[in-house]
């Protein structure tokens, strides 16, 4: 093939892809509307097609990945394109697997599918699809490793976040009702527990997205860390995210206290991933993550 | 001396608290913030000139180099002393194993056997379920399966302090620079583009060898410009299938690859060499050379007048009366989309800056070419490379990577793994028959004690009255 047809085909695929993914925005956007007519009319099989919808289209967002992998011949998170497209993936495939026990609370899914469908709104919106050739600071083993892990905890205190904010607004709502948002008072202790618990989870991952970014830059740039604003904003969802677990271990601060430090969690590790880059450019602070953006 | 007893009381129940780990987490976050909100490493009178808020407090509190003030070192000693004692105040209690922790699960059940029944029976269960006896009182029996994740909490915040310390070792001995290397010329470890940033214990002696860059290449990858429209209502209109994504005809360079041949001469001899890339330094003598970057000066022409000057910077050129900007020199190998292979003839993309800033493309001037601008000629006559390397010398790094990764492989086991320990307290009834108290305590994501209760639930089913 010459080089013209390789392009051509490129380009077709590309067009094939970005379509795919519009479909992939709208239909995240109809289980978030239909979770939030679940809500509001509370019927009993409210949480059911939100669910079914989210089913089938992480079946169709995994076949978009996977052609993005064929176009690029590469993991499928190296411009901000990519990575929101991921995010958005793995934010879905974590609700789903966490939410079995939970089907009929309609909040988490409501939150989880509406930044799914933001977040691949604002990739097809806002960002060039182009598949460009890595870089070659992010030709390493860790750019996969570290990439996979760090929005996989991402993806995991979304889905806590979730959780965490559903368990606030039903205590509040519960001391007037005896049902409030799919939960009964008996019930609001093991799903806050599930919040805790993804936390939990997602910390060593978090800790091992710093540890590895931190390996990388050592071989790549020759510096383990140098305070660029990504790396810090890391630190603080980081540190955040430890207090939160700290705070469990304080019995007057495992209620509120905890809850606010989650909510404050999953601010922070927006802007690590997107703020960072907005804040960068307003400030005209430089950062070596610019790749990302 | 009661009262310094009394202090010393206080202060040991500080730093052994939780909360001042939060406190002290919380101060850590508010330099965070700060060191992302103003530009670290500027100067002070830079940011002043660029509109920067705030330049007395900015001046006062050192925000422009936060992370080096000595109110931050407060901070982050208090919490590695925090951290120090919190883990020495629990191990002392998890030796001791003076916890008191409430069951997951409690359970009183009935059950028509004898004392010594009972305690076979579950004997019976601890061995059956893999637990480990761990004590045996007069009616109490407690087992155990998995290893006690205080002690993983212990060893994790222990590997924590070692990272600490993998830290200060960095910030004593570190020593780092940049090295421009020109081909064939034996260079010293010595900073070249900046000052060298030295740590208070790095010995002040450059390295006893000196480093030569034999060959530098590099490599591309060609694609073309996106046809991708800007606005969204286009965008949308792609979604819609009423357009399609398209390639226009302007070529993109992308970097695959640069690579440095190096040597390393001790005495003017040979004793070490090594082609090293980005991702892929050399190590020689504690030092590590990093492939950072590359430079290029241009060497023109315009009526008999040589000049050089680098890319990628303005330059107002007399002879023509405008400000030219060489960009994009391209050379090396050029790997194309159908799987072909080129070498690039040697360019430079040449732009005109006009008054507003705003730059127009003039085109490519190819190496050995001339183009003609208002009748006059300029040439491109040649060209030298230099390879940007930076050098680091960091004993702490090593410290920190083994503590870093014990730390995470050990926080992944408290989190993941799974820990039980079961209390059975046996207590005699009249007439041959006994109640067993159960409380089941378990850590750890993976661990399930609703499980172990049903499977208690089974094993002793048949002796249990209703």
């Amino acid at each position: 093939m010459s080089v013209e047809d390789v392009l051509s085909r490129g380009a077709h695929l590309l067009t094939v892809e970005v379509r795919l993914l519009w479909a992939v925005g709208i239909l995240y956007m109809v289980a978030a509307i239909l979770s939030l007519y679940g809500l509001i009319t509370a019927t009993h099989r409210s949480g059911r097609m939100p669910h079914a919808i989210l089913g089938f289209t992480l079946i169709l967002h995994t076949g978009v990945i996977l052609l993005r992998i064929f176009e690029t011949g590469r993991a499928p998170f190296q411009t901000l394109y990519e990575s929101l497209s991921w995010f958005s993936f793995t934010s879905a495939v974590t609700y789903l697997f966490v939410s079995r026990r939970w089907r009929r609370v309609g909040l988490p899914c409501f939150f989880v599918t509406l930044i799914a469908s933001c977040a691949i709104f604002y990739a097809l919106l806002g960002r060039s699809p182009e598949a460009k050739p890595l870089s070659p600071p992010l030709q390493s083993w860790w750019f996969e490793w570290h990439v996979v892990v760090a929005f996989s905890s991402y993806a995991v205190f979304v889905v806590s976040s979730a959780f965490e904010a559903t368990y606030l607004i039903a205590k509040r709502l519960l001391k007037t009702r005896d049902y409030a948002l799919g939960l009964a008072p008996e019930e609001l202790k093991p799903f806050r527990t599930m919040a805790t618990k993804l936390v939990i989870f997602g910390f060593p991952m978090l800790t091992f997205g710093i540890f590895s970014g931190a390996a990388w830059a050592n071989e790549a740039w020759g510096r383990y860390w140098g305070w660029d604003p990504k790396e810090t904003w890391s630190l603080i969802t980081w540190t955040v995210f430890a207090m939160y677990l700290h705070a469990q271990s304080v019995p007057r601060w495992r209620e509120n206290v905890a809850s606010t430090l989650n909510l404050l969690g999953f601010v922070c590790m927006i802007m690590t991933f997107l703020g960072v880059n907005w804040l960068s450019k307003l400030l005209g602070i430089p950062s070596l993550h610019a790749y990302a953006v | 001396m009661r009262r310094a007893e009394n202090i010393k009381r206080r202060v040991y129940r500080w730093f052994s608290s939780i909360k001042t780990s939060v406190y002290l987490f919380a101060l850590l976050v508010v330099f965070y913030f700060v060191g992302t909100i103003f530009p670290q490493g500027a100067d002070i009178e830079r940011y002043a000139e660029a509109g920067g808020r705030f330049v007395e407090a900015v001046r006062l509190f050192g925000l422009l180099d936060v992370f080096h003030t000595p109110l931050f070192y407060l901070v982050a000693v208090l919490l590695l002393v925090n951290l120090s004692v919190c883990t020495w105040d629990r191990f002392q209690r998890v030796r001791k194993r003076a916890w008191r922790e409430s069951p997951d699960v409690e359970r009183r059940l009935s059950l028509a056997l004898s004392y010594r029944e009972t305690e076979e029976l579950l004997e019976e269960f601890i061995k059956k379920q893999r637990f480990r006896l761990i004590s045996r009182d007069e009616d109490t029996l407690t087992a155990e399966k998995g290893i006690y994740y205080r002690y993983l909490t212990l060893l994790y915040h222990a590997g924590i302090v070692l990272c600490f310390v993998g830290f200060f070792l960095t910030g004593l001995f570190v020593k780092e620079g940049l090295l421009i290397l020109k081909q064939g010329e034996p260079t010293p470890i010595e900073s070249q583009m900046m000052p060298e940033i030295r740590g208070w214990l790095a010995p002040e002696e450059p390295p006893r060898f000196k480093i030569q860059l034999d060959e530098f290449r590099t490599e591309y990858i060609l694609s073309r410009k996106l046809n991708y429209p800007e606005d969204g209502l286009s965008r949308l209109a792609i979604a819609l299938g009423w357009q399609d994504i398209t390639y226009t005809e302007e070529e993109r360079f992308y970097p695959k690859d640069w690579f440095s041949k190096l040597r390393i001469l001790v005495n003017g001899s040979t004793v070490l060499e090594k082609t090293i890339e980005v991702n892929d330094p050399l190590r020689f003598e504690g030092y590590t050379f990093y492939q950072v970057g590359f430079e290029e000066k241009l060497k023109l022409k315009i009526n008999d007048k040589v000049f050089t000057l680098s890319t990628g910077r303005k330059k107002n050129i007399e002879e023509l009366g405008k400000t030219l900007m060489f960009t994009g020199f391209r050379r090396g190998t050029l790997f194309k989309p159908d799987g072909t292979v080129d070498e690039i003839r040697p360019f430079v993309t040449l732009k005109e800056v006009k008054e507003d800033g705003t730059g127009v493309t003039l085109g490519r001037l190819h190496l050995g070419e001339s183009m003609e601008i208002d009748g006059k000629s300029l040439r491109f006559e040649g060209f030298e490379e230099t390879s940007i390397l930076s050098y680091r010398y960091d004993p702490g790094v090593t410290l920190l990577w083994y503590a870093g990764f014990f730390v995470f492989a050990v926080m992944s086991l408290r989190c993941l793994g799974r820990w039980y320990m079961l209390r059975f307290r046996i207590d005699e009834e009249e007439g041959g028959k006994t109640t067993l108290t159960v409380a089941i305590h378990c850590r750890g994501l993976m661990a399930d004690s609703q499980r172990v209760s049903a499977l208690l639930n089974t094993h002793l089913e048949r002796y249990v009255r209703r």
